[in-house]
């Protein structure tokens, strides 16, 4: 009954196929269409910024900028990008046939949607869209201090948001928990899907607190006072950020597993360090549920010290994965393709917003720069020179077996080069002028040495970044329109996604999968297979 | 005058920038270096070429340790730091109580004991005057949301939040004029909430309170 419908054509039928797949894509369109909207907010802020005493928008405009270039990006693209891999990839590698829940996975990406277009609907309203920040910290958010109906729709769009992607999580979930195919083993799970594994949970755990903020936030706009006093502002952060630093690493983990595949499969060499990978990813979810209220350093209503340990023994883990990737690459026998090269880039600049994050880690330190351009410059370079690098390696390994076709690798280069060069002159300068007193939010800044050269470089940057991304929609294009057949298995991949037709069918497997034996099951079978052809040839060539 | 020097945020966030720094870009080179190495060398070899082995627990270990050490190094290094700007100041004796209050969207300083106050930001342009190489105790209240105050020549910020006062004591150690600004997001005209602070030598500054806040 299911298999049927989600065969049957046409839009109707698309739009309520309950395959894990189609909902993927779908999640994964519609999220990387409000990554351009996102982006398109976040030039129009660098045009602002590019000259000192900026006029191109009003104040009121440049708030509102702010507050939904945030919110676009973490609650409509870098999370549910990140839900859209995991509900798309998790099933195919760990050998199950379906989702579990499909029509409550269907379910959570409408209701996701409607939240995110309810948020952008805002725009429409006569107060504009919301504009009490990205967090929108109370009072600032109450009815008082910013009326009107945008905020509003804020608030209900992240509400909604927020629960789709609950629900679409919980289904991941339960699909690895009851769903594996004989064999499969936990720690027979590959990277990709450990990530994802870390991931729901993290939503599971963390975002119904945000909904409950939310709701809580909505009911005080309303009249009653919730949120009052010093404690209530408080509250209201603690909250906040309760959901707001776990998904930080919702936003990270995905990506870190796509560009691990990405790695492990371009060296061909199996991914180094397995246990100690899983276990660093474990730990790492564990910590990033305890380390909110660093967002709190500077408001003297926590215990820094706490905080601060909880942060910096993030190091822990994050040095594991990079212990990792070097024992990948040592001993491989690399193949540099796109989804490699960005996977590696990936890396490098995650590094420098981790790195980063150790300082901002650092009460004393983060007395500076809490609320600097430096935090802005850290942050980015998480999510846009790390997490977004590691969704274009994703997308340069996997594509290939989404469609049935590959990508342009040249144009894949070109737009890894212009996107590194664009990234790094967007988000380094923010380092200096932040250091140098530069705080964010703010639409206007007077003439100070050095700022508005480091800010018209900023400015050039992300134009470069909307350049690179533009090569990216055009290549997409272009290798959607001229297709090169891309085969099952274009790069002797590892995991089990490899072992059926690109696309997959519908139930995922048409032959039997392959035995599984570790995480890596299909570079088994090529091992077994060489083993077996060299024991041939000796006997073959022995003296008689 | 004092025998015990008195906590400079300054100081100490950049002691403790000079130790993070340097580590940081070490491990940054260092983790580069070995990518790109392992890169050069590995790269175009044919798939059979690869190494089978995918473990080495022992290396990993004391890999973990490494990082355990740096990480109980930086945190010793932090709490002492946070011991002395958070704790240790508040124990000084202050020579000058400021009451900060900060509103949309403006700051007041008022100092009560010379009866003197001075604001800044969308209503006017007069500077916060303090005396260096003393202790001053600010009081921060905030009348309407969070706001919060942001000396960068002092490495330091402190939100003011609604319902509460709260109280740093901070420590000017170069005389000079410096910029202050709102560092929250507190509503449309937050990019204005700005001030200037003017650091007089102690005697200029008992002349300009003498003068009732005129400039000396």
């Amino acid at each position: 009954m299911r298999s049927r419908r989600s065969r049957s054509g046409g839009w109707v039928g698309a739009l309520t196929s309950t395959d894990h797949k189609r909902i993927g894509v779908h999640l994964g369109l519609a999220s990387f269409a409000f990554f351009l909207l996102g982006g398109v907010f976040a030039v129009m802020m660098r045009a602002q910024l590019a000259e000192p005493n900026g006029q191109l928008v009003s104040d009121n405009t440049y708030s509102e900028l702010f507050t939904m270039h945030g919110s676009t990006m973490i609650y409509l693209f870098v999370t549910p990008m990140a839900i859209a891999l995991s509900m798309y990839l998790v099933p195919l590698q760990i050998g199950a046939i379906s989702i579990a829940g499909p029509r409550a996975a269907l379910a959570g990406f409408w209701t996701w949607l409607a939240g995110g277009l309810i948020m952008q609907s805002g725009w429409l309203s006569a107060d504009g869209a919301g504009r009490a920040g990205l967090f929108s910290p109370v009072p600032l958010s109450n009815g008082t201090n910013t009326p009107g109906v945008g905020q509003d729709l804020w608030v209900l769009g992240v509400i909604l948001a927020a629960s789709g992607m609950v629900v679409m999580a919980g289904c991941v979930l339960v699909t690895i928990a009851r769903r594996r195919a004989p064999g499969m083993a936990l720690l027979r799970m590959p990277v990709f899907s450990w990530t994802g594994l870390v991931t729901v949970l993290m939503v599971v755990g963390s975002f119904p607190v945000l909904i409950v903020a939310m709701i809580l936030l909505y009911i005080d706009r309303h009249g009653a006072n919730i949120y009052s006093g010093f404690s209530g502002a408080i509250d209201y952060q603690d909250l906040f950020w309760f959901f707001g630093h776990p998904v930080v690493y919702v936003m990270f983990f995905p990506y870190l597993g796509a560009a691990a595949e990405a790695i492990a499969v371009g060296a061909n060499k199996r991914w180094f360090g397995y246990k100690a990978f899983v276990a660093s990813v474990m730990a790492f979810a564990a910590l990033s549920m305890s380390v909110w209220a660093h967002h709190m350093f500077t408001t003297g209503g926590v215990t820094n010290q706490y905080f601060a340990f909880t942060s910096t023994a993030l190091v822990i883990p994050a040095g594991i994965e990079y212990f990792d990737v070097a024992g990948t690459l040592v001993g491989g026998a690399l193949v540099l393709r796109c989804s490699m090269l960005f996977a590696l880039t990936f890396f490098v600049q995650f590094l420098i917003g981790g790195l980063s994050g150790i300082f901002v880690a650092s009460p004393v330190l983060d007395y500076s720069a809490n609320n600097t351009y430096f935090l802005i410059a850290h942050f980015h370079y998480t999510l846009f020179a790390g997490s977004v690098f590691g969704f274009f390696a994703g997308v340069y390994h996997w594509f290939p077996k989404l469609t049935g076709a590959l990508l342009r690798e040249r144009l894949g280069k070109i737009q890894l080069a212009v996107m590194i060069v664009g990234t790094n002159l967007t988000f380094f300068p923010m380092f200096l002028v932040g250091e140098d007193g530069m705080p964010r939010r703010i639409s206007r800044y007077a003439e100070h040495p050095g700022w508005a050269t480091l800010n018209r470089l900023e400015t050039a940057g992300s134009v470069l970044i909307a350049v690179g991304v533009a090569i990216f929609v055009a290549n997409v294009w272009v290798s959607l329109r001229h297709r090169e057949p891309a085969g099952d298995d274009p790069w002797r991949g590892h995991t089990l996604e490899w072992a059926t037709s690109s696309p997959p069918p519908p139930l995922n497997y048409e032959a039997p999968i392959p035995p599984i034996r570790s995480y890596a099951p299909l570079l088994d079978l090529r091992e077994e297979a060489a083993d077996r052809e060299r024991r041939e040839r000796e006997q073959a060539g022995a003296p008689a | 005058m004092t025998l015990i020097a008195l906590i400079s945020t300054r100081h100490e966030y950049d002691a403790l920038f000079s130790v993070y720094v340097p580590i940081a870009l070490g491990v940054f080179v260092v983790i580069v270096i070995v990518i790109l190495a392992a890169v050069l060398r590995y790269r175009g070899r044919p798939p059979e070429k690869a190494a089978r082995w995918s473990e080495h627990n022992g290396l990993e270990a004391g890999y973990a340790l490494l990082l355990t050490a740096t990480v109980a190094f930086l945190l010793y290094l932090t709490f002492s730091a946070e011991h002395r700007v958070d704790t240790v100041s508040a124990r000084e004796r202050p020579s000058l109580t400021v009451d900060v209050t900060a509103a949309k969207w403006e700051w007041q300083f008022s100092y009560p004991r010379y009866g003197i106050t001075v604001r800044s930001g969308t209503v006017g342009r007069q500077p916060l005057v303090v005396p260096v190489d003393q202790a001053i105790r600010f009081r921060l209240a905030s009348a309407d949301v969070i706001h919060s105050l942001w000396i960068p020549q002092l490495r330091f910020k402190r939100a003011l939040i609604p319902g509460a006062t709260e109280t740093v004591t901070l420590t000017f150690t170069n005389a000079g004029t410096f910029t202050g600004q709102c560092a929250e997001f507190c509503g449309l005209r937050h990019a204005d909430m700005v001030f200037t602070v003017r650091a007089l030598s102690p005697a200029a500054f008992a002349s300009w309170a003498r003068a009732g806040g005129r400039t000396a």
